[in-house]
């Protein structure tokens, strides 16, 4: 699957001398199908941009984008002289990069896991059973949790009763664990879903390699190191790079359900905080600002990752 | 059935005085659904009910409701950022926001004592408090208060604010004990949990919560002041008795301190679990609906569900009484503290519906509410249909057990009561004043019939242990209120981030506080008064001003 998209992208740049409209013409079946889309963007992700102005301004909806008195950078200013603001930048990257390490970490291990399970009853089980838990509703999960690890929640009393812990852990309101709350929660939703493309990626490695290793005198791990997880390299990398472009965004909901006064310092994420300021505290320019900032360097820490992708010669996203 | 509504209905209409304005009843037969947001949560009533099938045959009018659902600050901000209004809005206690952005619309464009005489003869005598001047120093009314106005003597038949609360089984273990001081609060709950560590269920009972969910955070910040001896003023104390009415936040200041401490002693004690501090408010009212918390800080109608699912249970002995606790003297240089939980009765400004700038018909709005306060629709709003929820014997309202009964069952009000509706209305309280009925309580729970003829045995017997006659006797009687009013109602939006600081840090250092290793407790509070002490200082200084303001405008009045 992956390959032939591969192949458009680099004949489209591969040929840019033979004229772009030449090209756009020829391809006016493709144009009109990119069309909705193209809208859809310009509509919902470039149109509402020009809100941004308000990040310069001391907005109140009552007067409205042209009725407000800009202030310069003083929204930023602000911004940046806050405790929490600072904490909530610290907050999202370590929670997105604890995400995306224990997320890939443990999707490719199942993935290859599953690879390696030749039964098929059992594969699909094991898949099915581990991706259900994507479509639950983040409150119930949540809430889940929250039974869980409660101080007399089953995984105090399973520690206690084989002797680990003598005193409860207090998982929820441990400020220093929440980070790595947030990540097991976080593989347990969406490990089965994020290994479905692992899965697929596999599928299309040529049989016949494994077949050749084999008469070769590979064993299973040798199998795995040699052939499945270079068959698998790209996919890994494509993924990477979208990721580390989300990196600015470590989700919203779970810290926002699971956060206690307790953990806030360590549970606000940049997301929240707009939310928090912009919406319930009516501080509409500092929040703009905030999601400005966000925006920012997401796209900065995209086309590092790109750049350094395609400095190590992979496929790259853009 | 259809006879004894249509039989209420000509009786109300002919005994009431507007009834032969024929062109606003003519207007108001033109169908209309109103748009209703109420800034807390609550059910959908039934389709069938009977209350707001007579308020559509009357006016013409039907209500969409929206429940709060999730954090209100949002909810308005959201509505705000998009002037996306419904037609009434009981904004609750972030009502100031709809105010400050424009949402609201003055009432006093319709409310005038010519085109409305009952809506203003109800909010004439406090017309000082309700009253207020926008920035550009003309008179404006947002919103007329829901509850607070009421008419004759001031009924106290319980505590319905706040107070610390212990269950009455406690009580009765304990031999009926008389329980004024924070100390002889929790040595009872010690010595019962000691000698009673799990419920009949072998449920491990909790000696007292603490909820810190959001705004209900009043449970873990809001108990100094009373403990220094004065009701409710939100997150500062004001010394009434000093010329310039001295106020300063509390929590700040070295009274706070053996508060907390008290609390990290009764913590290591066990008394207190970790999991109260990461608790939400639903699996509080869970924790208190099973019957296994024995005591807490709290506001009497922050509860009410849990009470009503004990009542329900015929667990009695698990409700709880409302104590009225202050400081023993050695927490405070040996001074005796007089106790005062209880306040004169206050309106609540700026609480309650408002109509909204996208209303297209606030005219109609308001004739109705003019309408609905007379004796008859009162009556019917809080009583219900005469024959069927209630009857009269000797010019007293009474109810039977079963009436009564259907009264404190939820479902049963979602079919009978318009709760949704006139909750957040302009109402009637307190005593009738005129007419065939005058002396009867406008409200069920204040009628004396009620509050003592339908106590349950156990209750009864409880009350006769301690001689009391009602469950208010364990507080003292109200004080005056004083001229500013209760302080928590003053809108401190203009230092709101400040503010916003200020609850932080208490919501991050005080549960802290609680859990922490008892000698490592002085370094840490004085941790937390440095880190609150800048935020404190701008929101105290900026009460005391708006305190001294209010008491000026209600002293000027009178």
């Amino acid at each position: 699957m992956s390959r032939p998209a591969a192949n458009t992208i680099n004949a489209g740049a591969g040929h840019p001398k033979k004229g772009f409209f030449q090209t756009l013409c020829k391809q006016w079946q493709l144009v009109i199908m990119a069309v909705p889309m193209l809208l859809y963007v310009l509509l919902f992700n470039y149109g509402p941009m020009w809100g941004w102005i308000t990040a310069f301004q001391d907005y109140t909806p009552k007067k409205g984008i042209t009725g407000s008195k800009f202030v310069g950078w003083d929204n930023f200013k602000w911004l940046f002289g806050r405790r929490d603001f600072l904490e909530s930048i610290r907050n999202t990257l370590a929670m997105s990069v604890i995400n995306l390490v224990l997320g890939t970490v443990t999707s490719i291990l199942l993935a290859i896991l599953l690879n390696e399970v030749r039964k098929t009853m059992f594969k699909r089980t094991v898949q099915t059973v581990t991706y259900l838990p994507h479509f639950l509703s983040m409150v119930i999960v949540v809430g889940m949790a929250q039974n869980i690890f409660a101080s007399n929640g089953p995984i105090n009393q399973l520690l206690q009763g084989i002797g680990l812990i003598k005193q409860p852990i207090f998982f929820l309101g441990e400020e220093k664990l929440f980070w790595w709350l947030v990540g097991v929660i976080n593989v347990w939703k969406e490990v089965g879903w994020n290994t479905i493309i692992y899965i697929s990626a596999m599928t299309a490695i040529d049989p016949s390699l494994y077949e050749a290793a084999e008469i070769d005198g590979a064993g299973r791990f040798a199998r795995i190191r040699y052939i499945t997880l270079p068959g698998i390299r790209s996919t890994f990398v494509i993924l990477l790079i979208m990721n580390i472009g989300h990196l600015m965004e470590a989700g919203f909901e779970l810290q926002y359900l699971l956060q206690s006064s307790l953990t806030t310092d360590y549970a606000q994420t940049i997301d929240i905080f707009v939310l928090k300021y912009g919406i319930s505290k009516q501080q509409y320019g500092v929040a703009t600002a905030a999601g400005m900032f966000k925006s920012v360097v997401a796209i900065i820490l995209l086309f590092a990752a790109n750049t350094i992708a395609k400095k190590l010669d992979e496929n790259t996203l853009i | 059935m259809k006879k004894i509504l249509a039989a209420a209905l000509a009786l109300a209409m002919v005994s009431s005085p507007l009834a032969s304005i024929p062109a606003m009843a003519e207007e108001a037969q033109e169908p209309i659904t109103l748009t209703v947001f109420r800034g807390d949560p609550g059910d959908q009533p039934a389709d069938d009910n009977k209350i707001y099938k007579k308020i559509e045959e009357e006016f013409g009018v039907t209500f969409e409701f929206e429940f709060l659902a999730g954090d209100l600050d949002e909810k308005l901000g959201m509505m705000i950022a998009g002037e996306d209004y419904p037609d009434l809005f009981d904004g609750g206690n972030s009502a100031d926001l709809l105010i400050q952005n424009g949402a609201l619309i003055n009432l006093l464009d319709y409310v005038s004592p010519e085109k409305t005489p009952r809506l203003w003869a109800h909010i004439e005598p406090q017309k000082a408090r309700l009253i207020e001047k926008d920035e550009d120093g003309n008179d404006v009314l947002y919103i007329i208060p829901n509850y607070g106005l009421a008419d004759g003597e001031q009924i106290v038949n319980q505590v319905n604010g706040p107070a610390f609360f212990i269950q009455k089984q406690v009580l009765e273990w304990g031999g009926y004990p008389e329980i004024h001081t924070l100390n002889e609060y929790f040595d009872l709950l010690d010595a019962f949990i000691e000698a009673n560590p799990t419920d009949e269920n072998g449920t491990p009972y909790v000696g007292f919560d603490i909820l810190c969910e959001d705004w209900r955070h009043f449970c873990l910040i809001n108990p100094v002041q009373h403990l220094m001896g004065r009701p409710n003023d939100g997150e500062v104390l004001v010394d009434v008795n000093s010329e310039d009415f001295h106020t300063e936040t509390f929590i700040d200041k070295p009274y706070a301190k053996p508060y907390y401490k008290k609390l990290n002693e009764e913590f290591h004690k066990g008394l207190i679990s970790k999991d109260t501090f990461v608790m939400n408010y639903d699996q509080y009212i869970a924790a208190l609906s099973s019957g296994t918390v024995l005591g807490m800080f709290d506001q009497t109608w922050d509860f009410n569900n849990a009470t009503f699912a004990l009542q329900d249970a015929k667990m009695y002995k698990n409700t709880y009484v409302a104590l009225g606790l202050v400081y023993d003297p050695e927490y405070v240089d040996g001074k005796e503290i007089e106790e005062h939980y209880v306040n004169g009765s206050l309106p609540n400004v700026r609480r309650g519906f408002g109509i909204s700038v996208n209303c297209e018909c606030p005219e109609r709005i308001v004739a109705m509410w003019e309408e609905m306060m007379s004796d008859e629709w009162q009556l019917l709003f809080n009583w219900g249909v005469e024959g069927e929820d209630y009857y009269i014997e000797d010019g007293r309202l009474m109810m039977t057990k079963e009436q009564y009964e259907n009264t404190q069952n939820n479902n049963w009000k979602l079919h009978n009561k318009a709760l949704a509706f006139t909750e957040s209305s302009p109402k009637k309280q307190g005593y009738i004043m005129e007419g065939d009925l005058a002396g009867n309580c406008w409200e069920v729970g204040n009628q004396p019939e009620i509050v003592f003829g339908q106590m349950n045995d156990y209750d009864k017997e409880f009350l006769e242990h301690y001689g009391y006659q009602k469950f208010a006797d364990f507080v003292n009687p109200p004080i005056e209120l004083a001229p500013y009013g209760e302080a928590w109602q003053i809108d401190y939006s203009p230092v709101d981030i400040d503010h916003q600081d200020f609850l932080d840090i208490q919501d991050k250092y005080l549960p802290e506080l609680i859990m922490c290793d008892p000698e490592e407790f002085d370094a840490l509070w004085d941790e937390f008064v440095e880190e609150i002490t800048p935020s404190a200082t701008v929101f105290g200084e900026f009460m005391w001003e708006a305190v001294q303001k209010e008491a000026a405008k209600v002293l000027e009045n009178e």
